[in-house]
């Protein structure tokens, strides 16, 4: 029996005046790989930053394995969107891998020679090896892209948040990521990530979360993802066309 | 937190008030003009206060710059302007002293008497620095100043002739007391020659040192508003080796701190300089004192170098 | 023309200059990665007000309540700043170049008030605008040493913290750095470093001191930690630099000779700079058009002869 390592309860949130997220309530089990889908402001990575405390929610609570977020903070990992970072700033993949493990070097502490090791073969397994010492500011969009899924890995979580790590790689890119998550799934870890394409959607992922300012159903992709359902998410009905296009905060993307 | 800002807002409070009440009392001093005296304004108190002497209750001298107010860098404020707008009659030092207000008297002068006091002197007998420009503290030689306050009264005369007996017969009476300073500034010629070295925070005291054959070292120039170099520090520890001056002095108006610095500098080389005390150079001290008078204030810095620079020699 | 170096007002102004440009450069990389240049200029000018409300509090200049003043304002002013920014539409610099203006004009207006009241020998406060090395003490090196080594040492032991609080403040968030924490300890020592400055340079050129040395690093190094180094070492050579510079002249100001070596040291990085200098750039762009034309006439000959 799986165990339930997310929950989230009559989670909602805003920006300034608007509500992005209302009455969002679901429950991940351990071993989920999880899509979230939803059209441009449906609150995707407003979900996932609100989640992690990164976003004051209004109302609610959100339980990992059970506990409070602050208690299992070192079990979790996020992937931010790679556009939230500045990539001129002065390192190298590397370096920035091994940021992965500050949590476990502890504070004030230097990075020992096995702390660089292990950040090495993460690096490795993206097939990103011959890149460690390159400058972050030199490498492609998909490069980054493996450089941060490589520094989650580091991390050691059993509870994963990825923000788009499939939007702007090359299809190289893509099937590396996509392998690390299978596999990340096979060691019994649960992976959630905001995705875009629903063309893939069946393939990637197990389960799916609909997303359009409030869950519109989550579950087996299987059992979930289908025609009436998508159109429901994305605005079939047109009533949440009109609110769509009053509500727009992201348009890009 | 909150607190803080409760008292940052009690003291914007305060200071707003001040403003205020620096504008209120502007206001007051033009109600004066009716009372039927004449309104004398002045910038230093070193022409004010002699003149109130002279004037006695048939002027209303006003001083626009107080004790411990630097002239050099003193700007005109929106009430000082209201203040000599009401005045009948201006005098000011002139020769660059008030630096950042001669066009304001070069425009009121069209419209009233204004005269600059220092200007009346002969360029012969003003001292000058090694760039040429006229060291403008006057004050310091008690024969020009009274030059200067003569000039002053001169033109009171010719503004108010029904008065014209009772200032000179006022005028005469201070210029005893003024002589009778002279007798008593002589004690500094009893200063062993080889210590007779006044170190200052800037070139005030010229006159000074020429009238009573004293050397004068200041830190800054004859203006305040220039910043004061290493160098003219270090130069200054060198000349009070060389002299083995006994004491420095810090000035009323300026940022002892500079002075402060040549002291401890002195130190750290082995030499023992102590601090003479304050003299009153550009400002006056506070009315209703001893020193916020010239006399004063003149009598306070003699006394001052006197037992400074002598005591040090034994 | 060295024995100037000799003098022990010359040692200590020199001294204390130096380890200012060290600590400015040092937190100027700091500033230059949070993206707020502006801030430590906006920062400086808030504590103009502080100065003065401490003199007019205790009626007398102490160097120790004025720094504590100066600290405080700037600290009010950052507060805005944050406010501003977390609670209305108005942009970062918007907000910063407000309470630069505000907290600047209060403070001028303060001195002025000042100016006019009596029993004050308040010609120090001017220097606090435009800076006075000149006249710095035994005691004030001491209280500028304990300060910037202070501040050095927070930078160089939570090295690792600061970096990827500046890179990645959202990810360091979740690895559980508290933002908030990294957030205020930035503007103490931001603060910090701008009082020390205060004194030797003044709130107008301080700003200056914090954001050239890391830019012209920035010309030098691909690495945090290098950049940092390297900022700390232009700035502490511009601060000796400069001072020594003003000792050599009469009556020298010594904050704008520290800023010209400052700038001097930019332009040399900016022209001469091993990463993305103009020189370098220059010669990599012919570099590429010659290896460009090499395989361009090697083609067509090889098709002449074909």
């Amino acid at each position: 029996m799986a165990e339930a390592v997310l929950q989230v309860e009559n989670l909602s949130a805003s920006y300034r005046k608007n509500t992005v997220l209302f009455d969002v309530n679901f429950v991940v089990q351990a071993g989920s790989l999880v899509g979230i889908v939803g059209p441009n402001g449906a609150g995707k990575s407003t979900l996932l930053k609100t989640i992690l405390n990164l976003h004051p929610s209004l109302t609610g609570s959100v339980k990992f394995f059970g506990l409070p977020f602050n208690k299992v903070q070192k079990r979790i990992g996020y992937v931010p969107q790679r556009g939230s970072v500045d990539w001129d700033f002065p390192t190298n993949a590397l370096d920035v891998v091994t940021m992965g493990l500050y949590g476990q070097i502890g504070w004030l502490k230097r990075p020992s020679r096995l702390h660089k090791q292990k950040a090495f073969e993460a690096l490795e397994k993206l097939g990103m090896a011959d890149y460690a010492d390159r400058q972050i500011s030199q490498l492609s969009g998909g490069q980054q892209q493996r450089v941060f899924l490589a520094r989650a890995l580091v991390q050691n979580a059993d509870l994963y948040f990825m923000d788009e790590p499939l939007a702007g790689v090359d299809a190289a890119t893509e099937r590396a990521i996509m392998t690390l998550l299978k596999e990340l799934k096979a060691l019994g870890k649960t992976v959630m990530v905001v995705h875009h394409d629903l063309q893939t959607v069946e393939d990637y992922f197990d389960h799916v979360l609909l997303l359009n300012r409030t869950v519109i159903q989550y579950g087996k992709t299987k059992q979930i993802f289908t025609r009436e359902n998508i159109s429901r998410t994305y605005g079939g009905d047109l009533r949440w066309l009109r609110e769509e296009s009053l509500h727009v905060h992201n348009p890009i993307k | 937190m909150k607190n803080v800002m409760k008292k940052m807002g009690c003291l914007f409070l305060i200071s707003a008030l001040l403003v205020l009440s620096a504008c209120s009392s502007g206001q007051e001093a033009s109600k004066r003009s009716k009372d039927g005296k004449i309104n004398v304004v002045t910038t230093i108190a070193q022409i004010g206060e002699p003149l109130s002497e002279i004037g006695g209750d048939r002027l209303n001298v006003k001083s626009l710059m107080g004790p411990s107010v630097d002239p050099h860098l003193y700007k005109a404020t929106q009430s000082d302007m209201e203040t000599l707008e009401e005045a009948d009659i201006i005098f000011y030092n002139g020769l660059h002293l008030e630096a950042n207000m001669v066009e304001i008297f070069e425009k009121i002068s069209e419209s009233k008497p204004v005269l600059a006091v220092g200007e009346t002197i002969p360029e012969e007998s003003l001292l000058k620095d090694e760039k040429g420009v006229v060291d403008p503290h006057i004050w310091f030689d008690l024969d020009l100043w009274q030059q200067a306050l003569d000039a002053a009264v001169e033109q009171l005369k010719e503004f108010s002739p029904e008065d014209a007996d009772y200032f000179e017969e006022n005028k005469k009476k201070y210029f005893a007391r003024l002589a009778d300073l002279k007798k008593e500034a002589e004690k500094l010629a009893d200063i062993p020659e080889s210590q007779r070295v006044l170190v200052t925070a800037h070139d005030a005291f010229g006159y000074f040192g020429r009238m009573h054959g004293i050397k004068v070292v200041g830190l800054q120039g004859l203006s305040t508003d220039s910043e004061i170099g290493i160098t003219d520090i270090q130069d200054t520890i060198d000349i009070i080796k060389k002299y083995k001056v006994p004491a420095v002095f810090i000035e009323s108006s300026i940022n002892e701190k500079s002075i402060k610095a040549v002291i401890e500098g002195a130190k750290s080389e082995g030499i023992n300089v102590t601090l003479g005390g304050e003299l009153y150079s550009d400002a006056m001290g506070e009315e209703g004192t001893e020193e916020g008078t010239y006399i004063g204030m003149y009598r306070h810095n003699i006394n001052t170098i006197y037992e400074a620079l002598s005591e040090g020699g034994k | 023309m060295f024995t100037i170096l000799l003098n022990s007002n010359t040692q200590w102004v020199l001294f204390s200059t130096m380890i200012f440009g060290i600590a400015a450069g040092t937190m100027g990389c700091l500033a230059y990665w949070k993206r707020q240049s502006l801030m430590s200029d906006a920062l400086a000018h808030a504590a103009l007000p502080g100065v003065v409300i401490a003199f007019l509090l205790l009626g007398e200049k102490n160097l120790f309540v004025m720094i504590i003043g100066a600290s405080i304002s700037a600290l009010i002013g950052a507060s805005f700043i944050q406010w501003i920014r977390s609670s209305t539409r108005i942009s970062a610099d918007t907000a910063m170049g407000m309470v630069l203006s505000i907290f600047f004009g209060l403070g001028i207006m303060l001195l002025t008030v000042v100016n006019r009241t009596s029993g004050g020998n308040q010609s120090g406060l001017d220097s606090f605008i435009f800076g006075q090395a000149a006249s710095m003490v035994r005691s004030d090196v001491t209280t500028m040493l304990i300060l910037a080594l202070a501040v050095i040492l927070i930078v160089f032991i939570a090295f690792k913290e600061w970096k990827i609080y500046l890179f990645d403040p959202e990810f360091a968030k979740g690895l559980g750095l508290s933002l908030k924490w990294m957030n205020g300890l930035y503007t103490t020592i931001l603060v910090t470093t701008i009082v020390i400055g205060i004194q030797a340079v003044g709130v107008i050129l301080i700003a200056a001191l914090l954001i050239i040395p890391s830019v012209s690093a920035r010309y030098w190094t691909q690495s945090f930690q290098r950049m940092i180094i390297i900022s700390a070492l232009f700035g502490g050579a511009a601060g000796a630099l400069g001072t020594f510079i003003s000792a050599l002249g009469r009556g020298w100001p010594t904050g704008p000779f520290i800023v010209i070596v400052a700038s001097a040291l930019f332009f040399l990085s900016l022209f001469f700079g091993k990463e993305k200098g103009i020189l370098v750039k220059y010669l990599q762009l012919k570099m590429q058009k010659r290896l460009v034309n090499i395989h361009t006439s090697k083609a067509l000959r090889t098709k002449g002869v074909e």
